[in-house]
């Protein structure tokens, strides 16, 4: 096995914390904007994708600054291939640190996952074998973006449709590996559990048990698809509709291993009235009371 | 086993440009799922380029239809692949791509109108400023008028093309004009596109837009007034620069230093 590389020493900023009862949030998209900022409506905090305010000035921007003026704001990136063998996109990350600057968010994740190679880029989250070499190379990465941003990032399972014969760890090893490798944190998307449990054939609450609970600092929530082709029965992570009520059982048994955490609901795609998000919010709170006071 | 490299490598050229065959060993899919699997990251990869590049091109995306523009696009991201994890950039040399391939017949405006809408986009990104002072420059000896260095608007870009794009952009957009009345060889479009709280197109003589060229690539004042003078014998330099100004298109001058 190859030496791990060094903790990064980052400072701790504020966060939505886990444990403080702080009400779901919502991922916020553009179809959104104006609704936010002209009636303030009821919502604990906002995340938005980051590379969606890579930006000097305009609309956007200025938009997510009146936001972040009355929020707590989490930056979700999905561009940093933070699991690609070429080196970190320099600018990409200037971009990114020069919006903290100027957001100064509670939370800042990533995915776990890979995107480009060769200087060409997917686009796209795609899965990286569980191996220690990928330990090491992404752990590497992630140390590099928490000395640039001089914070500690949060990093997110993604949902995936293939396992790697190469593969030598479980997922939940893998990705408790790459955290305590770097210092990050897990921002542990429970339908992408599911869906990759699903896909792959494990039990999703083995993969919960696998994960340190002090490693976990955010969850997120969204909607998956059901497609059947060639015979195969595989989920879609669409985050095109509501959360199923399989990841409400999962997000249920989450809260029983993991305490309560900053929870995130996301719809990307075919977007909702904002009402259906906040709908989607009450609920994700209601299974946090209920944890809570059976936890009493 | 397998590197990290090799696995990536193989992975990335079978879902940009296939066979799905080539990452198939790597893949631990009982065998015959595999491409069908993969062939869900490859859909997506194609379908969040089609997107971006929709995002950033509307007005061609509805001159060509959805069916076009989604085989354009395929074919352009086959031929220029995304650099970058921002999908903003995707679409930088897409209006040259629409040049190639409709060079020899009646398309060649949507080129041109591809460039115009990606100008709008960097214009909608650039940095807000400050509008011109005008009492600083009460304050500069006039003799130094010419020698002055004048910084245009950080959103402020530059457009001139042979075929009417902002009148077709402007039709589609902001249903201002009826497409069909559109003379394509109408007459040239030469236009200083910027953002303040909104898109603002000034319309430029050729005068005009030789003195904007002229003072963006750092010339002096005298030197972009020659420019515009020779562009336009009847280039007005004290019209155009009050113009500028009022527009907020001119933001800052610097004294040289003597």
């Amino acid at each position: 096995m190859r030496p791990m590389p060094m903790r990064s020493p980052v400072e701790s900023q504020p966060t939505l914390a886990p444990g403080t009862g702080t009400g779901a949030g919502l991922g916020l998209r553009a179809p959104h904007h104006a609704t936010v900022v002209t009636s303030w409506p009821e919502a604990a905090w906002f995340e938005v994708h980051s590379e969606n305010y890579f930006a000097d000035g305009g609309l956007a921007i200025d938009t997510l600054e009146k936001v972040r003026s009355r929020y707590p704001l989490s930056l979700h990136g999905v561009g940093l291939s933070l699991g690609s063998t070429d080196p970190l996109n320099r600018r990409h990350l200037a971009n990114l640190k020069r919006l903290c600057r100027r957001l100064e968010p509670a939370l800042v994740s990533e995915h776990l996952a890979w995107s480009s190679v060769g200087g060409h880029f997917a686009n796209d989250l795609l899965p990286l074998p569980y191996t220690e070499e990928a330990v090491h190379h992404v752990s590497e990465h992630i140390i590099q973006v928490q000395d640039m941003l001089e914070r500690r990032i949060l990093i997110e399972n993604v949902a995936s449709y293939v396992a790697f014969t190469a593969s030598t760890l479980t997922e939940w090893e893998f990705v408790s590996a790459v955290a305590d490798a770097s210092g990050c944190g897990l921002l542990l998307d429970l339908n992408n559990v599911y869906v990759t449990a699903h896909n792959q054939g494990f039990c999703w609450r083995e993969y919960l048990a696998g994960i340190p609970p002090a490693l976990v600092q955010e969850f997120h929530l969204a909607g998956h698809e059901h497609r059947e082709s060639a015979g195969e029965s595989l989920l879609i992570d669409t985050h095109a509709t509501r959360v199923s009520d399989a990841v409400w059982d999962v997000y249920a048994a989450a809260l029983r291993r993991f305490g309560p955490r900053p929870t995130l609901i996301e719809w990307d795609s075919d977007v909702p009235p904002f009402e259906v998000l906040q709908s989607e919010a009450r609920k994700a709170d209601r299974y946090r009371d209920t944890a809570h006071a059976h936890a009493a | 086993m397998p590197t990290l490299r090799e696995i990536q490598t193989a992975m990335l050229a079978a879902l940009r440009v296939g066979p799905l065959d080539l990452a198939t060993p790597y893949i631990d899919a009982a065998g015959r799922t595999a491409p069908l699997r993969l062939r869900i990251y490859r859909d997506n990869i194609r379908e969040n380029f089609y997107r971006a590049l929709r995002l950033t091109f509307p007005v061609v995306h509805r001159l060509v239809g959805a069916d076009y523009f989604r085989q354009t696009a395929r074919s352009f991201q086959n031929r220029c692949p995304s650099r970058s994890g921002d999908l903003k950039d995707a679409g930088e040399s897409f209006p040259d791509y629409l040049g190639e391939l409709h060079r020899n017949d009646r398309f060649g405006y949507l080129q041109d109108v591809a460039r115009l809408e990606w100008l709008i986009q960097e214009a909608s990104l650039a940095a807000d400023h400050e509008p011109f002072n005008w009492q600083s420059l009460a304050a500069v000896d006039p003799s130094v008028y010419e020698s002055l260095t004048i910084t245009l608007h950080p959103t402020l870009r530059l457009f001139e093309s042979p075929f009417p794009a902002l009148s077709i952009w402007e039709s589609n957009v902001m249903e201002t004009q009826d497409l069909a009345a559109i003379d394509l060889a109408g007459g040239a479009d030469r236009v200083a596109i910027m953002r303040r709280r909104s898109l603002e197109f000034l319309r430029l003589k050729v005068g005009e837009l030789a003195f904007l060229q002229s003072l963006g690539a750092g010339m002096s004042f005298g030197v972009a007034v020659d420019c515009g003078q020779a562009a336009d014998a009847l280039f007005d330099a004290t019209g155009a620069l009050q113009r500028f100004v009022s527009a907020a298109a001119v933001v800052e001058f610097s004294v040289p230093e003597i």
